[in-house]
């Protein structure tokens, strides 16, 4: 008796295909990757190993990393990336600082966050249940919230009025920065979501197959709303965290930092077609760039030079995520 | 209701242009005066320039959002090239810059495959990336401070170089689209690449030419914004996207693919032009003028999701459930 797959010899190659080194090359690359930056920091500059850089790379990383869990759940969802991301830092930041001396700190803070998710919600309606593409749909949401945020404080930057708060975020508990330990709660918290609760099956099935997803009923809908709602609340957090740290927040506090989020989850390997991916694996990729840009900036690589290195870098990983899923691998 | 609003989704452009000039004749005193017309024609010009590339592009079904940043590059190059080769030969250069960014947005997209959308997300960082890289940051003068003069000539009281160029690009578009097999071929490939695969158009082909025909238009916007203005800065373009894909939409084009006209974006540009010089006659600050153009565009994205004039666009929308 032959078994069902030698009648079919191109399937066998395919299969095949996936020997054990590609499995190691696709997930451990970016470890190994990490280890030779770590390498060529510690030859290249003394200052890398201390103990201070660590902080500061894991300090800037926690900003981002709060919206790297976030979009995690748009590139899985298949809703290739949120651009509205600015505009709910900024959201955040501004508004977290402008009404302190009105509401007072904490409702401030909680405020500032609750509007930046009703923007993805905004955009997470327009996508999930309109049906816009999603680039388009917080592309424009985006440039809405922003100029929406800005007109509201007049245009100008806002300053901080209780330095409480910022003692408070850039403060230690128990020897961990706080911002650190927000970012680990969030992290923590979105990965048992994305891999052990029912939300993240919808949200993986959704991203594979959203009409295998509907007809397993699967509110789809929903949960592509959803996946922008969090990736609004995460930018709102982030910014009000970036706020209160800066105590000082001017509209465009938050440019780029979709860009650097997106760059994080690709590197890490989810693929921008949905579907598949977690949240740890994105975390190391930020990682890896995170690492990759404080090398560069102690070796003294120019700010333009960093944005060539890192474009190249997301579109390596494009690729190789394209090839290998071609080749079934990935 | 339906039938009324069906009818005001195929007309809108005219309704739209029409009512933002009515508006704006009232609230701006010498509004419709030809000098005024004149600025706000040359100021769209530039962004026109791009549109027509953008709705080329948007009816093979794809998108580009390097626009900005090719339009930014060229004109940098434009600029810089000018001591070594002289103007001219420099601003042919900076065009064929924007040809040659767009064929590499072209070769993302059909020999790697990658959507559009992500390719050029990460091409428009990597321009604008090479654009930092080039000037360091700063704004680059231009040799020749004479020519910006005479490009911003009026003729025939209401035309400057730029517009007249516009004009006649998006006319020779409209008779383009309309009249040759070609342009019917590029609406083929927008509304079913697979039936025009099958009827023997290579949609790949096409849509590889309209990503070049597209950052052509836009080094070309580029180095006629830096040769008017006699600088070149990384920070050019940076915040057209937005108002360029709205002006297409609100022309009628449509972002799923497959629909559009080079009219329509004629008068998409005219009706945003119109409102930006309105807004900034009466010193309406940028951010407000963000808002407009972000709720037009979402506005109009919605309503050509809900509402279609063709009742045999019905039958797409179960194939396009899947998210794009």
């Amino acid at each position: 008796m032959t078994r069902p797959l030698d009648s079919k010899p191109h399937l066998v190659k395919r299969f095949r295909r996936e020997t054990p080194l590609a499995l190691v090359a696709t997930r451990g690359g970016l470890i190994l990757a990490i280890i030779c930056v770590l390498i060529f920091g510690a030859l290249s500059s003394p200052m890398f190993l201390t103990s201070g850089n660590f902080l500061n790379v894991l300090t800037s990383m926690s900003i981002i990393g709060i919206i790297v869990v976030g979009m995690t759940f748009v590139l899985v969802v298949g809703g290739l990336a949120d651009l509205s991301v600015p505009a709910t830092i900024a959201c955040g930041a501004i508004l977290s600082l402008a009404l302190q001396p009105i509401l007072g700190a904490i409702p401030a803070f909680v405020l500032a966050i609750a509007l930046a998710g009703l923007c993805g919600l905004v955009s997470g309606v327009l996508v999930g249940y309109v049906g816009i593409n999603p680039i388009i749909a917080t592309l424009g949401v985006g440039t809405i919230v922003l100029g929406i945020v800005q007109s509201l404080v007049g245009g100008v930057i806002v300053y901080g009025t209780n330095p409480a708060t910022a003692d408070f975020v850039k403060g230690r508990i128990l020897g961990i920065p706080v911002l650190v330990l927000i970012f680990a709660v969030v992290a923590i918290a979105g990965h048992l979501v994305l891999s052990r609760s029912f939300w993240g099956r919808w949200t993986m099935a959704t991203g594979g197959n959203p009409v295998t997803a509907e007809a397993s009923a699967v509110p789809v809908r929903v949960v592509r709303a959803g996946a922008f709602v969090l990736t609004g609340l995460c930018g709102g957090l982030s910014g009000a965290l970036l706020g209160l740290t800066l105590q000082s927040a001017r509209p465009l506090v938050g440019v780029g930092y979709e860009f650097s989020a997106i760059t994080a989850v690709v590197v890490g390997g989810i693929s921008i077609s949905g579907g598949s991916g977690s949240v740890p694996r994105a975390i190391i990729g930020l990682l890896f760039v995170q690492l990759l840009t404080n090398v560069m900036v102690l070796n003294g690589v120019r700010t333009p030079d960093q944005g060539f290195v890192l474009g190249l870098l997301i579109a390596a990983a494009v690729a190789l995520d394209l090839a290998l899923r071609r080749r079934g691998i990935a | 209701m339906l039938w009324s609003l069906k009818r005001f989704v195929r007309y809108r452009v005219f309704i739209i242009l029409a009512a933002t000039l009515i508006v704006a004749a009232f609230v701006v005193p010498g509004f419709l005066r030809l000098n005024t017309l004149a600025l706000g024609l040359d100021r769209g010009a530039s962004i026109g320039l791009i549109a027509i590339g953008m709705t080329v592009l948007l009816i093979a079904r794809q998108i580009d959002l390097s626009v900005g940043s090719i339009f930014g590059l060229c004109g940098i190059i434009s600029v810089m090239l000018q001591p070594t080769l002289g103007v001219l030969p420099a601003a042919f250069v900076g065009v064929l810059a924007g040809a040659v960014l767009g064929a590499i947005n072209g070769l993302l997209t059909v020999v790697f495959r990658i959507n559009s959308l992500v390719a050029t997300l990460a091409t428009m960082l990597a321009f604008r990336a090479i654009a930092h890289w080039l000037t360091e940051s700063q704004p680059v003068p231009g040799t020749d401070i004479m020519l910006s003069i005479t490009l911003s000539n009026v003729y025939l009281e209401i035309f400057t170089l730029r517009s007249i160029l516009f004009v006649g690009l998006i006319l020779c578009l409209h008779a383009w689209l309309t009249l040759t097999v070609a342009g019917r071929n590029l609406f083929a490939v927008g509304s079913n690449p697979e039936a025009a695969t099958a009827s023997g158009i290579s949609p790949d082909f096409t849509v590889f030419l309209s990503f070049i025909f597209a950052g052509f238009l836009a080094g070309l916007a580029g180095a006629l914004q830096s040769l008017t203005t006699n600088t070149g800065s990384p920070m050019f373009g940076s915040e057209i996207l937005v108002v360029i894909i709205a002006a297409v939409v609100v022309g009628g084009t449509r972002i799923e693919g497959g629909k559009g006209s080079a009219l329509g974006t004629l008068g998409g540009i005219l009706t945003i032009t119109a409102l930006t010089t309105a807004m900034e006659f009466q010193s309406i600050p940028a951010y407000v003028q963000q808002v407009v153009m972000g709720s037009i565009l979402i506005l109009l994205v919605v309503l050509d999701r809900t509402i279609r004039p063709e009742a045999h666009a019905r039958a797409k929308t179960s194939t396009q459930q899947k998210m794009p």
